[in-house]
């Protein structure tokens, strides 16, 4: 291999970094300002949206997570539309005046994936909500994307949610991730 | 500390009328720590959580963290996790599987039902240590169709009559197939800065919040269709009651089998061909008309379940301003794997924390808690006037205290009235046997 194609292997993955970043971006933003129908556009409609409940195990306890055990969320295109649905019905009390939202997306590494046309994404998550006055929650989690590239931009075909909380210190999740 | 008379003029069961101080004070918050939770028979596990040797789980009663096990005799063991010597936690999994439980401090191991085994350098305790007198503090233990208990008082009654007349409204879910039930792996455990008996006294009665609370959760369910009526508007939909637990649902039986199988067929033709055996067991009234309506219900004091959704939970209290939520998903273990995964991903879609239904509570009780910072507003007493006296004990099908329809607070009152029991005795003797 010479140098060059090196470099061009190197522009090609900054490129993809890039790109992925920018869609990212653009995700929490549409959470941020609940704007859903942007953020359905960006799920496949086979996605696979999934976040397992957490708890303190000791290490040769631990198993592997399994969506048979509790979750916080194993959605389809579908269930995320119930989920909204909710709060745009005009009757979620609990979200008038609005939750302040913010989605930190931080520690992206992107992997070009065995599968033809799709990225593998790990990504760090931290989302700050803040309601009223004195309601202040911070949630962290690791995200594992699988990203189905689509003409000039992707689609999160996959999506599983790991969080750093096992006891999660608030009253609802109210919030995607 | 309040005295007795001033906790009785608190809970106006003749009038109706609840003073806020009982969601507030920290005195009346530490005699419930003392007269209740460490009294009274405790939820603590379900039996398929613990099922082979060494299985463990942990929980609290009331703010003693308590470990559940299954010791090499068979017996389910329940003590507290806290070591004998300086008193460090000796276990801090939620769950898992051991063979003794070994304190990080210094060293001392205790077996699986709570004995001192031996400890670190065990050659200096020679002739210093009574090893039999060290051991951790047993809970008595009792279990019903699947549901494990404990309670820290000998003087208690047994479970079954602690139960009482509410076993019959157990038995609904408990005991709809001879394989019995299991719990779903895991557990979901969320914290409200809420006084802990909103939950319990939400599901217990409270069925006029359904309609306005989730109004939001069920017009999304309805995906712009018309809302349909889930609530049973029947005369005959009912709140039962018996020594403080209480039951409020429908008899349509359609309710909730509406709300978890929305669009899918599947499901509804599954439980229609159970109800056929269920029926077998628990008769026509439970089986095909209590069954499938919309139902909740709260064990006194904080164990509480929605019957055909299927989320079991205890409301754990962590102060008088803060409970954790603990729930899980039960289901029959004889249930097909495709029921499963619809039944476990409707309970998470509806009532878990981040459920469409249950999303919109927690708002409300940590609302209705932290207004009572307010020292004007914590001076006004609260309307627990619906229906007030109208309960009886003789239905004609139905056990325990009857009231008709769903839509009053006579469960929560009662729930009240054996707290006033429990936090105004001296002894069991002042506790009525039958409520
Ligand atoms: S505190 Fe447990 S061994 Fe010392
Ligand atoms: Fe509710």
């Amino acid at each position: 291999m010479t140098s060059t194609d090196t470099q061009q292997i190197d522009t090609e993955n900054m490129l993809l970094w890039h790109r992925v970043n920018q869609f990212y971006n653009q995700e929490a933003r549409a959470l941020d300002e609940e704007d859903y129908a942007t953020w359905f556009t960006m799920l496949a409609d086979d996605i696979h949206y999934w976040m397992p409940a957490r708890e303190s195990m000791f290490r040769k306890d631990e198993t592997p997570d399994s969506t048979t055990n509790m979750n916080h969320y194993n959605e389809s295109l579908q269930s995320l539309q119930l989920r909204v649905a909710r709060l745009h019905s005009g009757a979620a009390w609990a979200e008038d005046p609005r939750t302040r939202y913010r989605h930190l997306i931080t520690n992206l590494e992107v992997e070009l994936s065995d599968v033809e046309g799709e990225v593998n994404v790990r990504s760090n998550t931290l989302v700050y909500r803040n309601r009223l006055e004195r309601e202040e929650y911070w949630l962290l989690a690791k995200r594992e994307d699988i990203l189905r590239v689509t003409e000039g931009s992707f689609k999160v075909a996959k999506r599983k949610i790991t969080p750093d909380f096992s006891s999660l210190l608030s009253k609802n999740l109210n919030v995607f991730l | 500390m309040g005295n007795i008379e001033e906790l009785k003029a608190m809970v106006d069961l003749k009038n109706g009328q609840i003073d806020r101080r009982i969601f507030w004070e920290d005195w009346i918050y530490q005699l419930e720590l003392e007269k209740l939770f460490a009294k009274s028979w405790l939820f603590v596990a379900h039996e398929s959580q613990v099922k082979n040797t060494g299985d463990f789980i942990t929980t609290y009663m009331g703010q003693d963290n308590v470990i559940v096990t299954r010791h090499k005799d068979g017996a389910i063991h329940v003590f507290t996790n806290s070591c004998t010597h300086r008193g460090n936690r000796i276990c801090f999994a939620d769950r898992g599987k051991a063979r003794q439980f070994t304190c990080n401090y210094h060293g001392w191991a205790f077996g699986t039902n709570g004995d001192l085994l031996g400890m670190h350098e065990e050659e200096h305790y020679k002739g210093h240590i009574d090893k039999s007198k060290n051991g951790l503090q047993n809970a008595r233990v009792e279990t019903y169709k699947g549901l494990v208990f404990a309670c820290f008082d000998d003087e208690a009654p047994s479970l079954e009559d602690f139960l009482g007349d509410y076993r019959w409204y157990l038995d609904i879910i408990l005991d709809q197939t001879e394989e019995g039930t299991e719990f779903l792996g895991g557990c979901i455990k969320n914290m409200y800065n809420a006084n802990w008996k909103f939950g319990a006294e939400n599901f217990i009665g409270d069925s006029l919040h359904v309609g306005w609370t989730h109004a939001s959760g069920a017009k999304a369910v309805s995906m712009g269709h018309e809302v349909p009526e889930y609530m049973p508007v029947d005369p005959s939909s009912f709140h039962a009651n018996a020594n403080g637990h209480g039951w409020e649902g429908g008899i349509d039986g359609v309710g909730t089998l509406e709300l978890i199988s929305s669009g899918n067929p599947r499901l509804v033709e599954y439980f229609e061909q159970q109800r056929q055996s269920m029926a077998k067991r628990l008769g026509d009234l439970r089986a095909r008309k209590i069954y499938g309506s919309v139902i909740s219900a709260t064990v006194f004091p904080n164990f509480s379940f929605l019957p055909g959704i299927n989320t079991m939970r205890t409301w754990l209290p962590k102060g008088p301003r803060q409970f954790e939520l603990r729930a899980w998903t039960m289901v029959n273990k004889n249930m097909p794997d495709d029921i499963r995964e619809i039944v476990q991903n409707a309970c998470a879609m509806t009532f878990s924390p981040s459920g469409i239904f249950e999303m919109d509570d927690g708002e409300n009780w940590e609302n209705a808690t932290l207004a009572n910072e307010g020292v004007v507003t914590r001076k006004q007493h609260l309307h627990y006037g619906l229906r007030v006296g109208t309960s009886h004990r003789d239905d004609p099908e139905l056990p325990g205290n009857i009231s008709r329809p769903m839509y009053s607070d006579v469960n929560q009152l009662a729930f009240y009235q054996r707290w006033v029991d429990f936090l105004t005795a001296e002894s069991w003797d002042d506790i009525p046997k039958v409520r």
